[in-house]
């Protein structure tokens, strides 16, 4: 039986493209239709040096799935590399050369003498969604580019976190876990967004330490990556936001690199401080029980779900009704984030759903007795819903239509207090 | 399903003909089995044949579709015989290109060697295929008769569902 799915809040494999935009000149060659980069873009912050709109691409058509597109393939790399000035291309192949069994890892490795490097990733759309393509592209990294290093630099660590555009707050969120990092006297290493680009990546196998942040997007990288490139990993399933759970973080972290606990208690404590004085001097509003709803629902990816779920239960004392978890979470990692969300403060549980059909969804939140109005942060389908409900809104997670987002973040001890001021600000506006 | 697959081939090996240099299509008819069913001619004589065919449309078995590409026809023909009407080199390729796309519209694609842009974009009005390849007319025909058989089987049993 044919099944519809209304409203998935995730792409195709392909939407990969983006993580390899995020890498700073790095291009996307792409082996798919006409078409599918320029549907597969998101407006929102992807013009630039190369944007989507003018990726290569060999517009694979009829003829190509009759004869093969081959030849095709060849001449689209050999003249992207006369023709585009980037530092690194990165063919990525859509359903229809992988369905008629066109040899791209063949065709790409014709090109390893060439001056640049030429990788690919098998990205159809029907290997899964664009979180498992963001996977395939650093797979594809790893697999093809790196290549093991014994000479290890001190405190060096590798951090990977957010899916580059699927997430709203890729960018400022990995800079700002840089940061942290930095405070604790560890050198942080990422490979997307400004300045970063394949320098960066060339640094990767000289780490002592991969960070992965983020409940299961990337732990097949950190497996492959601890057994090419013998660098062990931390697995923080939970985006630190706020207080609580970036303090958490940072024991962990420092535990894992060998930071003193001196080191790691006093940047806890100024950051800490900082932000108690803060949330003190706004007690009376978070006290002002009229203002803010009893009961809230996430409806975002895993990274998201989790993250602003234990936030506003942890540090907020919101009570969590059902949280929704829309990116097709792989079945075998379904019940380690459902534990996570088992452990809250005050013997709080959070009872999840894992639902990418929004009409599921809708109707799950609409039947739900939220004690008064709802608040849900998600996606900007729920917009609507939200208003019918007459319940508080927030735009966090893919789609999003009603903000717009440079390089703001919701991580760390900061991000917790943007996060908190983001929410207040649509529940004060309710009264005024 | 039967069809039809013209071919641009001079020596009846290869296909070794642009669309613009074929002076007799080679039709091929498939059924269970694959024929070579005429040599077609085309007339390089542009728009007489066209034009007698579109004064006596009305009560002829023409379908629709040939009413309208004989109407486009016209046109252009008329365009082009006080200006060239569409300002590039070819014209809109009435000169040479419309008389042998009207000639193989009965087939279901069509193989050369070459197809310039204005022939490919009149032959997709038609919903005619398409395929400009550099190889034998054996292997063409063979990898697209295997290609449109996964097609149409594909078609009868989503009906049949």
């Amino acid at each position: 039986m044919a099944k519809l799915l209304d409203r998935q809040r995730y792409k195709c494999a392909l939407g990969a493209m983006q993580t390899v935009q995020a890498i700073e000149r790095a291009l996307p060659v792409l082996n798919s239709g006409p078409g599918c980069a320029q549907k597969l873009s998101d407006s929102t912050g992807s013009s630039g040096y190369f944007s989507p709109n003018i990726f290569p691409c060999t517009s694979i058509n009829e003829k190509d799935v009759v004869f093969g597109g081959v030849k095709k393939l060849d001449s689209t790399i050999a003249n992207s590399l006369k023709v585009i000035d980037a530092d690194m291309y990165v063919v990525l192949t859509g359903c229809i050369p992988e369905i008629v069994g066109d040899d791209t890892g063949e065709v790409v490795s014709r090109f390893n003498d060439a001056d640049k490097p030429v990788i690919y990733a098998p990205t159809a759309g029907f290997k899964g969604n664009n979180y498992k393509g963001h996977e395939q592209v650093i797979d594809a990294i790893i697999d093809q580019y790196l290549t093991p290093s014994d000479d290890k630099q001190d405190g060096l660590i590798n951090i990977f976190a957010d899916v580059p555009y699927q997430d709203l707050f890729w960018l400022g969120n990995i800079r700002e876990l840089e940061r942290l990092i930095k405070e604790l006297g560890l050198t942080p290493n990422t490979i997307f967004g400004y300045r970063r680009g394949i320098d960066n990546i060339n640094k990767i196998p000289h780490a002592k330490y991969n960070l992965l942040v983020s409940p299961w997007v990337g732990i097949n990288n950190m497996k492959k990556m601890e057994k090419k490139l013998g660098i062990p990993y931390l697995h923080y399933k939970t985006l630190p936001i706020g207080a609580t759970e970036t303090s958490r973080f940072l024991r962990t972290v420092g535990e894992f690199a060998g930071v003193s606990n001196e080191k790691v208690e006093s940047v806890i404590k100024e950051h800490e401080d900082y932000y108690y004085y803060l949330i003190e001097r706004y007690a009376d509003l978070f006290l002002e029980n009229r203002v803010i709803n009893k009961q809230f629902s996430v409806v975002a990816d895993a990274h998201y779900a989790l993250a602003i779920t234990r936030f506003l239960v942890n540090d907020l004392g919101l009570v969590p009704a059902k949280q929704f978890i829309t990116d097709d979470t792989p079945k075998n990692m379904r019940d380690d984030i459902v534990k996570e969300f088992n452990k809250l403060n005050y013997g709080l549980a959070a009872d999840v759903s894992f639902e990418t059909d929004t009409y599921k969804i809708h109707e799950a939140i609409r039947e739900h007795d939220y004690h008064g109005y709802p608040l849900i942060l998600g996606g900007y389908y729920e917009k609507e819903l939200t208003e019918e409900l007459k319940g508080n809104f927030l735009n966090i997670s893919w789609p999003v239509q009603d903000k717009v987002v440079f390089d703001s973040f919701y991580a760390g001890y900061a991000g917790g207090i943007r996060l908190i001021e983001d929410i207040y600000t649509v529940a004060v506006s309710r009264f005024n | 399903m039967a069809y039809k697959i013209a071919v641009g081939s001079l020596d009846g090996i290869n296909v070794d003909l642009k669309f613009g240099e074929v002076s007799e299509f080679l039709i091929y008819e498939i059924t269970d089995e694959i024929r070579l069913i005429e040599k077609r001619k085309v007339n390089s004589v542009k728009a007489d044949n066209t034009n007698t065919n579109s004064t006596n449309n009305s009560d002829n078995t023409n379908t629709n579709s040939t009413n309208e590409s004989n109407n486009t026809n016209n046109a252009c023909t008329n365009g082009s015989s006080h200006n060239r009407c569409c300002g590039n080199g070819n014209g809109c390729g009435s000169q040479s290109i419309i008389p042998g796309v009207t000639l193989i519209e009965d087939c279901r694609c069509v193989v050369c060697k070459k197809i310039g842009f204005q022939a490919q974009k009149q032959f997709e009005k038609k919903a005619i295929t398409v395929f400009d390849v550099d190889t034998s007319i054996d292997d063409a025909i063979t990898k697209i008769t295997a290609y449109y058989a996964k097609i149409d089987s594909r078609k009868h049993s989503h009906n049949s569902i």
